[in-house]
């Protein structure tokens, strides 16, 4: 599927399938599930980072089911589509975001995606503590939903952000490369 | 048209659900046995209502020397499994199988991209029911059974995952849907042929 017949998909089903609520109450809820966790780690964000890609992956595995009942796509012919579909279909019928996919490498097995926007990150200051700039990951969940969600689709791939407007880079950038193709699991021998 | 029952597999290929309408009457007249009233138990464990009908006593009698409810998901499993596999040799890797029929049932069947597998056996006069099948995956499935369990997940924080043995598949929602629309498509088929 071509990135222009993508795109078109993911507006058609985000302005007729989807239940929409207002954006700032996601941003607030997922400001405050992160504050939370920065108490309740205290201040250890390596760990929230963790935990923000654990919640991601466990909400990964169900958003893909959300997905294929409501796009009904066509299986992707290699990862070039695959990426085209998570930027163009997946975040636009979630998030109403389009991040563009950019900086490919040579065996087609990594990507990025580059956020313009990002509506988990609006309003947000990080802590001025001197490490949560360098050591937090605010929307790390968005890492962990990708995770799970293409697992469940035979794709064990690692994703993770190299940079974020909201630590003072000029981009808000997640790196997503693909591990490897998982086979289909094969059923119990009787004994 | 029948329907004789239904299952869905997940992708770690256990049966995460069951439901028998009829008892399905593939045993030839031959192996019937003479005999109606029967001792044993007829219908062990099983998460089913006998939906529409109620099971009659010929019904009942086929039961005996057939394999436990169990057993048959299994079989099912291997069949579908292994024809599915073959198909996507002698074809593309994502060719599939939508149908089969042998003298007695027809076996319908459709897999979404996350291997789940959902199939139907119906009589041999039924039309195809992958559309049927696609519905009852996105409208019961989906609405029902995964977005309920993101609920329990998010009070057990976050710790269960998927259905293992099915556990949160048969909720209440999810078997009042299933009757409901499995009772209407089948109106809606008689209608309009």
């Amino acid at each position: 599927m071509s990135a222009t017949k993508a795109a078109r998909m993911g507006e058609e089903v985000w302005k007729t399938r989807i239940d929409k609520v207002n954006a700032e109450l996601v941003t607030l809820t997922y400001g405050s599930i992160v504050a939370q966790l920065c108490k309740d780690y205290e201040g250890d964000y390596l760990e929230v980072n963790k935990q923000l890609d654990k919640m991601g992956y466990n909400i990964g595995l169900r958003l893909i089911e959300d997905y294929l009942a409501k796009t009904a796509p066509q299986r992707c012919v290699n990862f070039r589509e695959t990426a085209e579909m998570i930027a163009r279909v997946g975040f636009k019928i979630f998030l109403n975001i389009t991040p563009t996919v950019a900086n490919w490498t040579s065996d087609n097995k990594q990507f990025s995606l580059v956020f313009e926007e990002n509506p988990l990150g609006d309003f947000v200051e990080l802590p001025d503590d001197g490490r949560a700039q360098n050591e937090l990951w605010y929307s790390n969940l968005l890492c962990g939903v990708l995770r799970g969600a293409l697992e469940m689709v035979q794709m064990q791939v690692d994703a993770h952000f190299v940079s974020d407007t909201l630590r003072g880079n000029e981009t808000t950038e997640m790196r997503v490369s693909l591990v490897r193709y998982i086979d289909d699991e094969l059923p119990q021998s009787e004994d | 048209m029948t329907i004789y029952s239904f299952y869905i597999f997940d992708r770690h290929c256990e049966c995460i659900y069951i439901k028998q309408w009829h008892e399905r009457e593939r045993a030839g007249a031959a192996i019937r046995p003479t005999t109606s009233a029967s001792t044993t138990s007829p219908i062990p464990d099983k998460r089913v209502s006998a939906g529409g009908k109620q099971i009659t006593e010929t019904d009942i009698s086929m039961r005996n020397g057939r394999l436990s409810v169990q057993d048959d998901a299994k079989l099912i499993f291997g069949v579908v499994f292994s024809l599915r596999n073959m198909v996507r040799k002698l074809s593309t890797p994502d060719d599939n199988f939508i149908s089969y029929r042998t003298n007695n049932y027809k076996l319908h069947y459709y897999e979404t991209p996350t291997n789940l597998k959902f199939v139907m056996i119906t009589d041999v006069k039924t039309n195809n029911l992958r559309v049927v099948l696609h519905q009852i995956y996105v409208n019961l499935y989906v609405e029902y059974v995964i977005a309920r369990n993101l609920y329990v997940l998010m009070l057990n924080n976050y710790i269960a995952v998927e259905h293992s043995g099915g556990e949160g598949v048969a909720c209440e929602l999810f078997e009042l849907g299933l009757e409901s629309f499995v009772v209407r498509t089948l109106k809606l088929i008689e209608l309009t042929t």
